[in-house]
């Protein structure tokens, strides 16, 4: 596959689905001819829709869990990243049209997060707003659900977001003492709560802190990958090899200043404190496995290509382009279409993280796209060991024919194109703030190439999620 | 064996009553050197218009992870059963300890689904007598019908062993079959199982067996901590397979090594499919994540 997107017939052929029943393959003329569709937004969507354009994003760097943000809260750093975003596009007093944000790990008194991070935050105060929690899916899912609200004419404006806090995590009362508590309040006389109290124990006084088990399997997200990277044969090699390359492009990108106008400084951190400018392969090699040790395979994973728990929050600002216009805001990009998927994970049929090989096909068959067409990947790096198994079902022929309904292998992509400005491997990955992260920098990016052969420059955004899910999107450069 | 008309109970016996007594036969049997008898008793124990309590139900659907559905679960049928197959090896005529006994397997077939709101008649009696060659094993058989209908709409038999009790005029095997030298798979789900695990299973099912109660109360009885209730492993399977099973399906299990508490417990559960992708099957087996020892397997398999 060649860098510069100049696919010939042939491969292209080779790797085009044969419309699986999975595929609602609609009609897709331009499918082949870039020119001839450069001014259009790719899709199958009816032509009347308007697009949705990403202006720009904010987000606060990335602490690494019990640093810079132990003391802040969810609200805390959404605020932090949305003021930042405000502060950048001269949003104060404005009425968006909608704001939606989520975060993974919520405590029940955050029932509103994201209106009670507008009614904080300089936006005006008619500024609507509503949560939203899909895992590690939420930051891209807020994109797509507002990019579909403007396209439909509903709003003319809207942010997406995403906050998690892995330090100020809530922790829950155990069973025990909740159903003395609830049972406590509905009692009426003095004897009747006596009663009740009476049957507290001291091991219901212990907390219930939240873990990373999958609730149907009690395995970790980690160990779930540590299966799925065996069964794929992922090496230690590649895995580390991936790592170095995330913080690689991270730390340029930094140095060549890409976060000046994606990033507001917060609570001392200009940089994500996870990343190492310094590691090296050697270093990365050191690392003593810490999941799948109990397999019957050799453990790979590591700490060094595991992401670590971390904080942090994300911001996009979306809008129409009339909306944009009017409010002499730069237009980076559109957001052209989305897919979720889900995979079966719970008895082994796929693995926990693997819904996104399944969603990208399906995705690009209904634009009518390949793999040759997309000139920017970002695929989330939950675990390096994740995008490999990804890359590697795409490039395996029984995968293609069997589980996607394809001729052969989905196909394979240029490595050059990946995660060019690093993934979450090296910024780290506060659960619902990785989609804006990558939403914004993506859209930069493209905006950056501007076209391709004459077609507008492509980004493909892959995000797998706990509960065997993922979401994906493509974005075009403006 | 000729079957006698049902003793019909007033209602379900009490459970904690069975132990005490069951502890009382065996120390008098101890005393006075008696014997019950070399064979099973030949009567049947039937309840009738047996209900469900909705509170006791759902505590044990969220405590083995089953949809707290208006249907029960076959591994609640059981524990609502067990005092009924309880009382059968109560009486004095039958004829080995039942303090101690082993449970070697259990099969179900539920061939249709009840709801809590149902009345159901409850039979059970023992049956098939035979040597094992640690000691003497038989069969307790439940069957639940919805009260006054004559089809069984679940029936359950559990495999007892006593351990080193021979009766007379009853053979054991020559030869152990040889057990299969077992090789842990993958794990598709891990289960952490505390100290309490045992308690929690006994305060939804009534069967507060000291075994699974306490490290005391199981010393008590000779074992060195107390090890998990089998059928609430087994019920947990059973819950893992999912929604697939649907309300019609038989249902094994095969007790292996206890899982003594605490325990980490590695689960397998694959799942087989006829050509149309309809699923068929779900087959189980757990073992020690650490040693790697095999605690039980099963499968759920539809009818």
């Amino acid at each position: 596959m060649s860098v510069n997107g100049q696919s010939a017939p042939g491969p292209k052929e080779s790797t085009t689905p044969a419309t699986p029943g999975a595929v609602t393959a609609a009609a897709s003329p331009s499918a082949g001819s870039p020119a001839a569709g450069a001014a259009e937004p790719t899709g199958r969507t009816a032509p009347r829709l308007r697009r949705a354009v990403i202006v720009g994003g904010n987000r606060i760097p990335f602490a690494r869990t019990g640093g810079a943000y132990t003391k802040s809260s969810n609200q805390d750093m959404l605020t932090a990243a949305l003021d930042g975003l405000i502060a950048r596009f001269g949003l104060q007093d404005e009425r968006i049209g909608e704001v939606a944000a989520g975060a993974v790990l919520k405590h029940s008194r955050d029932f509103n997060l994201t209106r009670e991070a507008v009614l904080g935050s300089a936006l005006s105060a008619e500024t609507p707003a509503y949560d939203l929690q899909q895992a590690c899916a939420t930051g891209l899912e807020t994109v797509l659900g507002l990019a579909n609200k403007i396209k439909l004419g509903q709003i003319d404006s809207a942010i997406a977001g995403g906050v998690d806090s892995a330090s100020d995590a809530p922790i829950a009362v155990s069973e025990g003492l909740r159903e003395v508590l609830l049972d406590l309040n509905r009692a009426k006389t003095l004897p009747q709560r006596l009663q009740v109290l009476s049957r507290l124990r001291p091991k219901d006084l212990a907390p219930d802190a939240p873990n990373t088990g999958e609730p149907r399997t009690g395995l970790s997200m980690g160990e779930h990958q540590a299966l799925t990277t065996a069964q794929w044969k992922i090496t230690r090699e590649a895995q580390d090899e991936l790592a170095f390359n995330s913080h690689r492009n991270l730390a340029a990108a930094y140095d060549a200043g890409f976060f000046d106008d994606l990033l507001t400084p917060y609570r001392g951190l200009t940089r994500d404190s996870n990343l190492r400018a310094d590691t090296s392969l050697e270093k990365l090699a050191t690392l003593k496995p810490v999941f799948g040790k109990n397999l019957g395979s050799a453990a790979t994973m590591t700490a060094g290509n595991s992401t670590p728990l971390t904080d942090g929050a994300s911001t996009v600002l979306l809008a129409a382009e009339d909306w944009a216009d009017a409010h002499d805001l730069p237009k980076l990009a559109t957001v052209v279409d989305g897919e979720a998927a889900a995979v079966d994970f719970v008895h082994g049929k796929d693995g926990l993280l693997m819904a996104p090989a399944f969603a990208v096909p399906r995705l690009l068959a209904r634009n009518g796209l390949t793999l040759d067409d997309i000139d920017f990947f970002e695929i989330h790096e939950a675990f390096a060991g994740t995008v490999l198994s990804t890359l590697a079902a795409w490039e395996d022929e029984e995968f293609g024919r069997t589980r996607l309904g394809l001729d052969g292998a989905f196909g394979s992509i240029d490595r050059s194109r990946l995660n060019v400005n690093g993934s979450s491997l090296a910024a780290g990955h506060p659960f619902a703030a990785t989609g804006g992260r990558i939403v914004a920098s993506l859209a930069k990016m493209l905006h950056a190439r501007g076209h391709v052969d004459g077609r507008p420059a492509r980004g493909l955004i892959s995000i797998c999620a706990a509960g065997g899910q993922g979401v994906v999107a493509i974005l075009e450069a403006l | 064996m000729t079957l006698s008309q049902p003793v019909i109970l007033g209602e379900m016996p009490s459970l904690s009553k069975l132990y005490v007594n069951a502890a009382a036969t065996a120390a008098r049997r101890r005393v006075l050197g008696t014997q019950a008898g070399d064979g099973l008793p030949a009567a049947r124990h039937e309840v009738r218009g047996v209900k469900a309590s909705v509170e006791n139900l759902t505590a044990y659907q969220h405590l083995i992870g089953e949809t707290a559905s208006d249907v029960l679960p076959a591994g609640f049928i059981h524990a609502l059963t067990f005092p009924l197959a309880m009382s059968v090896m109560n009486r004095d005529d039958f004829p080995l300890p039942l303090l101690g006994m082993i449970h070697l397997e259990n099969k179900v077939v539920q061939s249709a689904p009840l709801r809590f709101t149902e009345a159901l008649d409850v039979q059970a009696w023992a049956e098939n007598l035979r040597g094992h060659r640690a000691g003497t094993q038989l069969d307790l058989v439940a069957e639940v019908r919805r009260a006054g209908e004559d089809a069984v709409s679940w029936r359950g038999v559990s495999s007892y062993l006593a351990k080193g009790v021979f009766l007379p005029g009853i053979d054991k095997p020559t030869a152990a079959s040889a057990a299969a030298d077992f090789s842990a798979p993958d794990p598709t789900a891990l289960w952490q199982l505390g100290v309490d695990t045992g308690r929690a299973y006994a305060a939804v099912s009534g069967d507060f067996n000291p075994i699974h109660l306490s490290v005391l109360s199981a010393k008590a009885l000779g074992l060195r901590r107390s090890i998990a209730h089998g059928m609430y492993l087994a019920s947990r399977a059973l819950a893992d397979v999912g929604a697939a099973k649907g309300d019609a399906f038989s249902w094994d299990v095969a007790f292996e090594a206890p899982v003594f508490l605490p325990a980490r417990v590695a689960l397998d559960i694959s799942t087989g499919q006829d050509s149309d992708g309809a699923w068929r099957r779900s087959d189980y087996v757990a073992w020690n994540s650490r040693s790697g020892r095999k605690h039980f397997s099963g499968s759920v398999a539809a009818l």
